[in-house]
């Protein structure tokens, strides 16, 4: 995940980042880097600029961009979702829609309350507000980044056409975003995978020990990752909330401070002075919790949303074979009396397929499902750490202030 | 003679405190006349500097005027009590409220401990219980005997319907839902009388005294209570002041006045700003204490179902992080509460309690200008009379002259007094304010600290938990 250096305060919502890979990049492995090098934040749509350097051949140069905008990034999704070949293959989570409208509605709010602060202020809460977009903005392009790194790093998927189609391809994918129609469409046939899921679910028996307790797990691990994301994410909202109600103390403390007693005057100088100083604080910590932990949990969510996927799609595989073994039966029964009758050997074949296409897809889920555990307890690990000590940063930091704030007010007393 | 600061009061004038007449000597306390240079501190030694920096004065003794009915403290009552400096003090603590009574009758008694080397004060050490109507009753007799000349009253907490309702209502089992209500109540009160028995004329008060003091249980006032008679009239009263604050405009001839009417309008509105944006940071710090608490638990849910040993492991570690983190977040919001927003509260309370000082002033100079309205009126008729010959009606005419002429010397000198009262009133009453903003904003602070100290406790024990994870 992308680290949260301190932006620039500059208009333009563009960024030029140094790159910051994930924790699955194969780092001896240069054959094929991938990067999002610029980003540009125009009024509905993001622009990503996807920077390639790769030694493959298959590629008709060695460093090249691509602009890129989020509907591309789904497309390319799909067309790994609905790739039978993949079908034993966690996918990488698609990235979640670039959003705005939070910080947009809070930038709209200030502006129609300008009226009614003092511009010192006004300046300020728009600073912030400025800082929350641009946070915002380097989230959701890390977001696009890991999904392509994964990508990158995966020995099957980085061979993939419609891959090399997205990286290298210099014009539009034009890929128009879902009509009403479409979107209609995919939300039925999600809702009938959903029940076909819980079909399957109860129907199959799954003699595989392994796969049984995997589907439990998964059931429960997704919904409570679900729970804690949504609940991270109020929190570390409310402690931006709180960050922020420390910028109207401190302009408050300072217009005590001009219109009071004079010998009040440096003590309300001094506590506002703090409190806008401690409210950066509080704004780091929240928006560090919500690198490391709120992200993390959704990267998880989703991840193990995708892990589900592949159970199920195995599941399917489960269910086809064995109708192909009752149809195999079915042919026999009824071609007993005749030798090497054409319809068994069709379902002879048919069978075989299905059979080898289920234990290969149980082959690759199992290895799948256990790289999946080890990568969360990879990154829960590396989020855990970091933001414990960032928390512990943040507060000593925190404490050294106040520490003087209180030395310099007693001083005063005296 | 300077006061010394040692762990003895100064010595005692020679009258002795028990004899009943001194009580009732004279109502009005600033008879010795103020001249330009005079430190404002002469006559009170008000100061509460804490490094005694302020040359604490005595003048001389002013004699006394004849006696009136009220047993208003007077300025040689103060210098045998000691004057108000670093070694005088009265200290009240309010403890262990508890709920008396059953049903619609019910009611919060507290007990009121005092510690003091005031001799006016029977003990050193005494406790009395009283019933939050008593504080109110206090309250009530102290302006009606010492607003009139211009003291700044400390302003009692709010009575409050829901608030006593709910002690009604609550029985022994269910304290949650007035414990909140009752410990701020409690805090409220002990404000209230601390702050009265800081000013040295207060509290060398014989009503303030027996309030403290007094075995007895003192008289029920119910004049206090918001439905009785009494609270009718007083409800009308007020009406008619707010009428009489709006239309009648002073001509003020004093500058100082005019210009310290502005401030404290000032003032006014610039706490009340302060008080809604420190309230907004006690509600976000609220909502950010119970989603994190939330969070907690959806982590611990997590920690469960997690198969993985050490990260279940270090998972049910966060979900108690994020707890122990909440409980801080909470104590932090009562800090922000209880020191801030309080003390905002109260000075927005006392402002008002200035304004109403001077709205008397106002008032009297009404009493004045009328008096002297009434009298050119009399001096019109007499010379009337003494025009149309008549004898009869002069002699009658002038006597009422003259009544009208010592009333008009009364009124302009009541407000010669109040005004000069005022004056010193506000200058104690800011050397106070500065002293006690500047120590609230220490206590903040350092609230913040320590709770900024205990999350650097719990996210450093956390650590090597997260770092376990193999």
């Amino acid at each position: 995940m992308l680290q949260d250096d301190s932006p620039d305060a500059s208009e333009q919502s563009s960024i030029n980042k140094k790159s910051n890979k994930s924790e699955t990049v194969d780092l001896t492995d240069n054959s094929l880097v991938v990067d999002i090098s610029d980003a540009l934040s125009e009024k509905d749509k993001v622009k990503f600029t996807v920077h390639t350097r790769t030694t493959l051949p298959e590629f008709a140069k060695t460093d090249f961009l691509v602009v890129r905008q989020h509907e591309e990034f789904v497309w390319l999704h799909d067309r790994f979702e609905e790739n039978e070949e993949y079908a034993g293959y966690i996918i990488p989570p698609v990235p979640p829609r670039p959003d705005f409208d939070a910080s947009r509605e809070k930038l709209h709010k200030l502006g129609e309350g300008e009226g009614t602060m003092t511009k010192e202020e006004f300046a300020k809460m728009k600073q912030e507000l400025e800082a929350e977009y641009l946070a915002t903005f380097k989230k959701t392009v890390a977001m696009h980044e890991v999904f392509l790194i994964r990508l990158a790093n995966h020995p099957i998927f980085r061979n993939d056409h419609f891959f090399r189609v997205f990286l290298e391809y210099d014009q539009d994918l034009c890929v128009r975003s879902k009509n009403k129609k479409e979107l209609f469409e995919g939300l039925v046939k999600s809702f009938s995978k959903t029940s076909d899921e819980l079909l399957l679910s109860a129907t199959q028996k799954d003699n595989d020990d392994f796969f049984e307790k995997e589907k439990d797990f998964l059931l429960e691990y997704h919904s409570h990752l679900r729970d804690a994301t949504a609940k991270a994410d109020k929190m570390t909202s409310r402690h931006q909330d709180v960050a922020d109600s420390y910028i109207k103390i401190s302009t408050g403390l300072n217009q005590l401070a001009t219109s009071d007693h004079p010998e009040l005057e440096k003590f309300f100088t001094k506590v506002s002075d703090t409190f806008e100083k401690a409210r950066k604080l509080e704004g780091r910590v929240a928006s560090d919790e919500d690198l490391k932990l709120s992200d993390t949990l959704r990267y998880y969510m989703r991840d193990s949303f995708a892990a589900k996927q592949l159970l199920y799609r195995r599941l399917r595989c489960l269910a086809d074979y064995e109708q192909a073994n009752k149809n195999l039966d079915k042919a026999r029964t009824k071609n007993k009396d005749i030798h090497a009758a054409q319809e068994v050997i069709d379902a002879e074949l048919a069978q075989q397929q299905a059979c080898d296409k289920f234990e290969q897809i149980s082959i690759k889920a199992k290895e799948e499902l256990v790289e999946f555990k080890k990568r969360r307890v990879v990154a829960f690990r590396k989020n855990l750490v970091e933001v414990a000590e960032l928390e512990i940063k943040h507060s000593k930091a925190q404490v050294q202030l106040l520490k003087n704030c209180l030395e310099s007010l007693k001083e005063e007393m005296e | 003679m300077e006061e010394s600061e040692g762990d003895h009061p100064p010595e005692m004038q020679q009258v002795s405190l028990d004899h009943n007449d001194d009580l009732f000597q004279s109502a009005l306390q600033e008879e010795a006349p103020l001249d330009n240079n005079s430190d404002i501190f002469a006559e009170e030694s008000v100061t509460s500097d804490p490094t005694g920096q302020a040359p604490i004065q005595q003048s001389g003794v002013p004699t006394s005027l004849p006696s009136s009915r009220m047993h208003r403290v007077t300025t040689a009552e103060l210098q045998q009590h000691g004057a108000n400096g670093d070694d005088q003090y009265v200290r009240v603590s309010i403890t262990e409220p508890q709920k008396m009574g059953e049903g619609m009758g019910a009611y919060m008694a507290y007990r009121v401990s005092t510690q003091t080397n005031m001799q006016f004060y029977k003990k050193s050490n005494f406790s009395v219980y009283r019933r939050f109507s008593d504080f109110l009753g206090l309250h009530d007799k102290l302006t009606e005997k010492y607003l009139r000349s211009g003291r700044i009253i400390p302003p009692a907490p709010e009575k409050s319907m829901i608030g006593s309702t709910k002690i009604k209502m609550s029985n022994q089992s269910d304290q949650g839902a007035s414990a909140d209500f009752i410990e701020r109540r409690r805090a409220a009160l002990e404000r209230f009388i601390n702050r009265t028995a800081n000013h040295p004329i207060l509290r060398v008060d014989p009503d303030f005294r027996d309030f403290l003091e007094s075995e007895l249980e003192l008289p029920k006032a119910t004049n206090t209570s918001a439905l009785s008679g009494a609270g009718v009239i007083r409800l009308f009263n007020k009406v008619g002041e707010t009428v009489n604050k709006i239309t009648y405009k002073m001509d003020e001839s004093d500058s100082w006045f005019e210009e310290k009417v502005q401030q404290v309008e000032n003032l006014d509105a610039q706490l009340k700003n302060m008080l809604t944006r420190v309230e907004a940071l006690v509600y976000q710090r609220r909502e950010l204490s119970q989603c994190t608490a939330s969070f907690g638990k959806s982590v611990a849910m997590l920690s469960n179902c997690d198969e993985h040993n050490s990260l279940s492991r270090a998972l049910s570690q966060l979900a108690e992080v994020e707890e122990r983190v909440e409980h801080v977040y909470a104590e932090q919001c009562n800090a922000d509460f209880g020191i801030l927003c309080e003390l905002l509260k109260d000075y927005v309370a006392l402002v008002g309690a200035i304004k109403d000082v001077f709205h008397e002033r106002v008032k009297v100079y009404q009493n004045w200008q009328h008096a002297q309205v009434v009298l050119n009126k009399k001096r019109e008729a007499k010379a009337k009379f003494e025009i149309m010959g008549r004898t009869d009606k002069i002699n009658q005419a002038n006597d009422e002259v003259v009544e009208w002429e010592s009333k008009v010397e009364r009124g302009q000198e009541e407000f010669e007094n109040i005004s000069r009262m005022i004056k010193k009133e506000l200058e104690r009453f800011e050397l106070v304010r500065i002293q006690e903003f500047k120590v609230t904003l220490i206590n903040y602070i350092e609230s913040l600290m320590q709770n900024q100290q205990q999350l650097i406790q719990i996210w450093e024990s956390f650590l090597p938990e997260a770092k376990a994870i193999a």
